[in-house]
């Protein structure tokens, strides 16, 4: 904790930091429209997916569908980008904030689930079943962890300004 | 028009909303507008890619099954957009930002309409990979260029045009 608080104080002494926290006054506006588009696309082009295997759009096959997750993982990196920009501009006010360290946890949870997705033989299973094929157990709760942790780290990120105090 | 707008700022449901300090009023109703804009804009936008040539082995016909789930995001998005509205009306109703949203938003649920019946209506059950006309495709353009204009003008909100009374973190 030491560590990451020296880090934050040197942060602040830099110009990256300044220029985000309000020098460059569109910075900061500019991320958080970028944050919910790569929000909206990561909730949408990985849903497809996470529906399909919950039974949704079955005669789609499995591996047609999940061609859109590259779209998915694009937003996701659009957020990466942002969010870390907002950290450099204003890292105290996430650091100490409950809110943020239930985002990360959520975050961390759901990249757990896509490494067991896709490391884990989930989506070596599924792939092999055509249109209309009922996907197994494994596949559901995968889907069903990752629609719940993405709504949940939406959820925390937008309680950041009401349970801590970032703006 | 501007009485009424302060009348139903003043509402006793209104005030609450947005004085409480609750978590279950203002950060509530905030989260699901962002929950619905997820799962509208998301789903529509995979829609969007598939009609302009991406993921071509999906069956169109198939996604017509995304059509409830995008108005299931739409209708959250009225109910919590209009509670937020009531919030703050006098703001909103005089903000020319919320102007332009309500514009791409209105130009936007046109076109999603209008994909539905036009395009997903007319699919050619047998053959599934349906050709998608070039009319099609210019729908699926602007869709995706109206829901990209409407998430920046809302997120703008916070920033540009008329702000709510309340100062900082509550705004954002």
């Amino acid at each position: 904790m030491n560590l990451i608080i020296e880090m934050n104080k040197w942060l602040m002494t830099t110009n990256l930091s300044h220029a985000i926290a309000g020098r460059q006054p569109w910075i900061w506006p500019l991320c958080e429209t970028l944050h919910f588009i790569g929000l909206a696309l990561l909730i949408g082009c990985i849903g497809v997916l996470d529906l399909r295997m919950l039974g949704v759009a079955k005669d789609m096959s499995i591996h047609s569908i999940h061609k859109f997750v590259p779209w998915g993982i694009a937003g996701f990196i659009l957020n990466l980008i942002t969010g870390i920009t907002f950290y450099i501009g204003a890292p105290f006010q996430y650091v100490h904030n409950f809110a943020f360290q239930m985002k990360l946890l959520f975050i961390a949870i759901a990249g757990f689930n896509v490494m067991y997705f896709y490391l884990g033989g989930v989506l070596h299973k599924v792939e092999a079943l055509g249109p209309g094929a009922n996907p197994p157990l494994s596949a559901k709760i995968v889907s069903l962890v990752s629609i719940v942790m993405w709504f949940g780290v939406l959820y925390w990120g937008r309680m950041l300004p009401f349970v801590g105090n970032a703006f | 028009m501007h009485e009424f707008y302060s009348w139903v700022e003043s509402l006793a449901f209104s005030t609450w909303i947005r004085e409480s300090g609750s978590l279950w009023s203002y950060p509530i109703v905030l989260t699901l507008h962002t929950m619905g804009l997820a799962i509208l804009v998301g789903f529509n936008w995979a829609v969007d890619f598939r009609l302009l040539g991406f993921g071509e082995t999906v069956p169109l016909s198939s996604m017509a099954k995304y059509f409830p789930v995008m108005w299931f995001g739409f209708w959250i998005n009225l109910f919590s957009g209009i509670i937020l509205l009531m919030a703050d009306a006098t703001t909103k109703m005089t903000s020319w930002v919320f102007g332009v949203k309500m514009i791409f938003i209105v130009i936007g649920m046109i076109v999603l309409r209008k994909i539905q019946v036009k395009v997903f209506h007319s699919i050619d059950q047998k053959d599934k990979l349906s050709y998608i006309s070039p009319d099609a495709k210019v729908l699926a353009m602007v869709s995706l260029v109206c829901w990209v204009m409407a998430t920046t003008a809302g997120r703008l909100m916070a920033y540009l045009g008329p702000q709510v009374g309340l100062t900082g973190p509550q705004i954002k």
